[in-house]
């Protein structure tokens, strides 16, 4: 990550925990909105790269608060495959801490004399969760690249976003699953943190596009290509 | 803990020069023959293939020239075999040596190794085999007893190995042995690169359930090999054999190998399908996408020197996953008999039943998942 990136992670970590008790006005005032204006415009002159990495914090600190639509605020009247791609990167970041918080218990929660995390069957599970969450993780970054060269022009990009937000949405029902069966009964109360990622991500596969939305979309732009020509345009779109 | 860590893909030079270059030649050299050996075709035997394929320089493409290679990058070596794959080409008979084999006699051989095998591996001669498993070593692989005893005269070599794949047809197996007497799990173990042809080896097919014969049993029966048979550093085998197992995991193979299937679909279904198709075609198209990013990264990571032990079996579990479930999604959706002859059914048929193997063959899920465990901290 570029020295940059670094930096305006830093400003959003502080800032959205600012935002988890006083709401959006920290955010606002922080002037997200103009993460993606660019600087001739007066803005910050972030890519999507930069929005990715900034709303996949969001995901996590702050899953409940308009973030990504002040993010995309500052592009005008955004298209719904923006705030698609955009939501993307919220369940990137909540996986990634659905998968944390599990790796954690499973290692302090001792039963039969031994963390969860030393049998065969938790081991399992959490690689099946992991290998979801890398999935996540690698579309909505291959997403960003064509995103920004593509200079956000989410029509030329409608291939990689239906393919991101339909994998990540495919993604919530395991990652969710597997996150609750390895905290046990502890996950599913309102004291521990769990919920605060699980709920969101729930809600997230149905917005901007449920699986069956994106699945046919893509799937009728993918018939057109013809069965040589996906593999054809697929590799042409990322060179 | 160790997480899936993204690298940039970033290959020297104009990558899409080099496909267009490789699908031209394909076009003019890829036998038309049957349209199930493109599914699965880095199993699919083309002598003639090979060498005609090695003659144009796409085989041992990042050896170093003066052993025959192409002195190119291992992601322009990435990019030919993506588009080798997608296209269905027949890279079976040189595909063990070209992908592993090559790459470990180059980083742990002898000057005279080198010599010896590199040139015709890269010429698409040189097919090589990989003597792991054994019937008391399968997933527990530390538990090899197939045993070399050092003597005046060479290795003493004797012992059984098992579902050696493409034995029969291969001119060298590199082989793990307990060369140390009383050795025990991975400790003791060395590497021994063997000729096929000689005396004392006897290789018995074993046919699988699709008919294919495939695998082998390879017998060791006091076979003499060579002092010079040793690579890399004796006892260091258990170490050698791990880092190889990351070119294994994680290339293109693991989730291109039933792309044939996926063209089929779409090309039965037209451009206006019906929606369970379209639906099921985006399902497997975002997953296949995905899946070359995963596949990508790791090859990148691979080329920066960094061992990708962790990412390559993520993209094995995930690989194997997709190519197990798209026969059986295709087939709850398409409307295909089981004894019907167009391209779609032989395919799907053919990869229903190969399927099984997918998560058995370079590790099982099982196993793979217990190495994703370790990368979390877990174990």
């Amino acid at each position: 990550m570029s020295a940059a990136r670094e930096m305006l992670c830093d400003t959003a970590r502080a800032v959205f925990a600012e935002a988890a008790e006083a709401g959006m006005a920290p955010v606002e005032a922080a002037g997200f909105d103009l993460l993606l204006v660019p600087e001739a415009d007066g803005g910050f002159g972030g890519d999507w790269g930069d929005a990715n990495a900034v709303l996949r914090i969001a995901g996590v600190a702050v899953p409940d608060l308009p973030v990504a639509e002040r993010i995309l605020s500052g592009l005008g009247d955004a298209p719904k495959t923006l705030h698609a791609a955009a939501t993307v990167g919220l369940m990137a970041g909540a996986m990634g801490q659905a998968l944390a918080l599990s790796i954690e218990h499973v290692n302090t929660r001792q039963q039969f004399g031994r963390p969860l995390g030393k049998f065969q069957a938790v081991q399992q599970s959490l690689a099946v969760l992991a290998c979801e969450v890398a999935a996540v993780d690698a579309a909505a970054a291959a997403m960003a690249a064509r995103l920004d060269a593509a200079g956000l022009d989410a029509e030329a990009a409608d291939f990689e976003i239906a393919a991101a937000k339909l994998r990540a949405n495919r993604a919530v029902g395991i990652v969710t699953a597997v996150a609750h069966q390895v905290h046990g009964a502890i996950g599913f109360t309102r004291e521990y943190d769990l919920h605060r990622v699980t709920i969101p991500l729930m809600r997230w596969r149905g917005l901007h596009g449920n699986d069956a939305y994106w699945a046919e979309r893509l799937g009728r732009q993918v018939a057109g290509f013809g069965g040589r020509g996906l593999w054809e345009t697929l590799t042409a779109r990322a060179e | 803990m160790q997480g899936f860590a993204l690298y940039p893909f970033d290959p020297p030079g104009d990558s899409s020069a080099l496909r267009t270059d490789l699908r031209r030649w394909l076009a003019d050299h890829q036998p038309r023959g049957d349209i199930v050996r493109r599914a699965n075709c880095w199993a699919s035997f083309d002598a003639d293939f090979s060498r005609a394929l090695g003659a144009a320089g796409y085989i041992g493409m990042t050896l170093p020239a003066r052993y025959g290679g192409g002195d190119r990058h291992p992601l322009e070596r990435y990019v030919a075999i993506e588009e080798l794959l997608a296209a269905g080409a027949p890279v079976g008979a040189h595909w063990i040596a070209d992908r592993q084999t090559g790459p470990l006699i180059l980083r742990y051989g002898t000057e005279e190794q080198r010599q010896r095998y590199l040139p015709g591996i890269a010429r698409g001669e040189t097919y090589a085999c990989i003597g792991l498993s054994e019937p008391g070593a399968g997933s527990d692989l530390a538990a090899v007893r197939t045993s070399a005893r050092e003597t005046a005269e060479g290795w003493r070599v004797n012992g059984q190995k098992i579902w050696t794949t493409g034995a029969h047809l291969s001119h060298i197996m590199l082989a793990l042995i307990r060369t140390e007497e009383g050795s025990e799990r991975n400790a003791g173990l060395s590497q021994l690169l063997i000729d096929l042809d000689t005396p004392g080896i006897t290789i018995r097919p074993i046919i699988d359930m699709a008919g294919n014969h495939d695998f082998n049993e390879v017998f060791f029966d006091d076979v003499l090999v060579p002092h010079g048979a040793l690579v890399g550093e004796r006892g260091q085998g258990w170490k050698q054999v791990t880092a190889e197992l990351g070119l294994e995991r994680s290339g293109p193979e693991r989730y291109l190998s039933s792309h044939a299937l996926l063209v089929a679909l779409i090309d039965a279904a037209g451009p206006d399908p019906a929606p369970a198709l379209a639906t099921l075609i985006g399902e497997l198209t975002a997953e296949m996408w995905t899946l070359r990013q995963l596949s990508m990264s790791t090859a990148a990571k691979l080329a920066a020197g960094e061992d990708p032990m962790v990412e390559a079996s993520v993209v094995k579990e995930l690989g194997n996953g997709f190519e197990q479930d798209m026969p059986r999604r295709v087939q709850a959706v398409a409307d295909c008999g089981w004894d019907d002859t167009d391209d779609l059914a032989r395919l799907l048929r053919a990869l229903l039943i190969a399927s099984p193997s997918f998560s058995l063959r370079g590790g099982t899920r099982e196993v793979i998942r217990g190495i994703i465990a370790r990368g979390l901290g877990l174990r």
